[in-house]
């Protein structure tokens, strides 16, 4: 076992994790966030991505000890059914969501890039989701949400 | 198992010189190849924490890479795409916004895949990659090393990379299923000298054909020294053809890449032409 050293939304925590135990298990399993979602557990599909660090990552190809001294966001942070994220707002107004089993990796793509670019034009909203797979809805609505929650930010 | 987190270069080499521990870079490929068994370490080395690895600068004539820069760094660096377009282009297109956080330039070559997006870029580029062990330090062209089995020695350190700052012009192009994370089916590095109207210094690599990437210093020769018009692009297209069918032999995928190629190629030299502004 070795220790780390992490913030998860906001909260420090020292925990002891196997050198070979991922990310995504220590954030499901040890601290029970269980928001984030293992989807192919192999990078494709970005069910599982968190912010660390301010950068998208795919929880599932991080080791947890690879976190260690990082600051990480994952869906528990960003709102909440009182007080949702422009992006979760948006998602619902727009109906993006179908089974939501790809939607915590989708918010948190978006809340990155809206942190970063408050203006993003299509292409780089596009570029932006490119690593999260969604097998419902087909996208179109997902993009119009992003491009929506971009557009109440700039208000 | 045990688990390393050195803090400098050479904290690194030491616990790699005293213990059996395989190298950790991003992860993106590792993480997964421990998971699905087909990688078994003893110790993992994680170069995570090493600030200077993760330089991009301009020094001594040569753009300069620490081999823990990711994919990102480089795609949003100036530099980068000033100095070594190809690479930078390269670092678009690879895997998918994650994976382009985590995943490093020197992980990509310590994996060494054949469809290792960097490296015909890298080897179009003329990259020297800077090796570092308790043992010493060696600068070697990466298509040097690209032709060493195994590639690296158990405690050699990939310490960085070095692209001469020469005004050469370079593109890349690659083949996959679709445009996000899409395993390169098959990608053509070119880079060139454009003199007025004549070509010089020609190098082009090809990777995910054959076991590693390859610069292909026949077709470099052909094609330098010659006027850029209609004709020498025709003739680049049958001379890549000849080679991908020298390099693929028997295997299912040669006819389809033997054709393909060709797109690509052309594609490759297109973002050359669009970029530098000649026209052909």
């Amino acid at each position: 076992m070795i220790e780390i050293k992490l913030v998860v939304n906001q909260k420090p925590y020292t925990l002891d994790v196997e050198p070979s135990e991922r990310l995504i298990d220590a954030l499901r399993n040890r601290l029970g966030l269980h928001g984030t979602k293992e989807g192919c557990g192999e990078g494709e599909c970005g069910a599982c991505t968190v912010i660390m660090d301010g950068k998208t990552v795919n929880s599932c190809l991080v080791l947890a000890a690879q976190a260690n001294e990082s600051v990480i966001t994952t869906i528990e942070g960003v709102g909440n059914r009182r007080s949702p994220h422009p992006v979760q707002k948006a998602f619902v107004e727009v109906g993006a969501v179908q089974c939501g089993f790809c939607t915590p990796g989708m918010v948190l793509s978006a809340k990155n890039l809206l942190d970063k670019k408050s203006k993003p034009s299509d292409a780089e909203i596009g570029i932006a989701m490119s690593g999260n797979l969604c097998r419902c809805t087909g996208y179109d609505k997902i993009l119009r949400a992003v491009k929506i929650a971009a557009e109440e930010g700039k208000e | 198992m045990k688990y390393f987190q050195p803090h400098s270069v050479e904290e690194a080499l030491e616990i790699a010189h005293r213990y059996e521990a395989t190298f950790l870079a991003g992860g993106t490929d590792l993480v997964l190849h421990m998971r699905t068994g087909k990688v078994q370490p003893t110790g993992l080395l994680d170069l995570g924490k090493i600030p200077v690895l993760r330089e991009i600068k301009e020094f001594d004539g040569c753009l300069q890479i620490g081999s823990m820069a990711t994919f990102a760094e480089l795609g949003n660096s100036e530099l980068v795409a000033q100095n070594a377009y190809a690479l930078w282009q390269a670092c678009q297109s690879m895997g998918s916004p994650q994976i382009r956080n985590q995943a490093t330039l020197g992980g990509n070559l310590g994996n060494c895949s054949p469809a290792a997006d960097s490296l015909p870029p890298l080897l179009a580029l003329g990259a020297e990659v800077h090796l570092i062990s308790q043992e010493g330090e060696e600068i070697v062209p990466l298509s040097t090393l690209l032709s060493r089995i195994p590639l690296l020695g158990q405690e050699t350190l990939i310490r960085g990379f070095r692209i001469p700052i020469n005004g050469r012009q370079s593109g890349f192009a690659k083949l996959g299923r679709r445009r996000a994370l899409a395993i390169a089916r098959l990608s053509v590095a070119v880079a060139v000298e454009i003199n007025e109207t004549r070509v010089e210094n020609v190098r082009v690599a090809l990777g995910a054909v054959g076991r590693r990437a390859f610069l292909s210093e026949s077709l470099g020769r052909e094609l330098s020294g010659q006027e850029l018009n209609g004709a020498w692009l025709e003739k680049g297209v049958l001379e890549v053809q000849q080679i991908v069918r020298e390099a693929l032999g028997t295997r299912a995928s040669a006819p389809y890449k033997r054709v393909a190629v060709s797109g690509v190629f052309r594609e490759a030299l297109a973002s050359i032409i669009s970029e530098g502004g000649t026209q052909v």
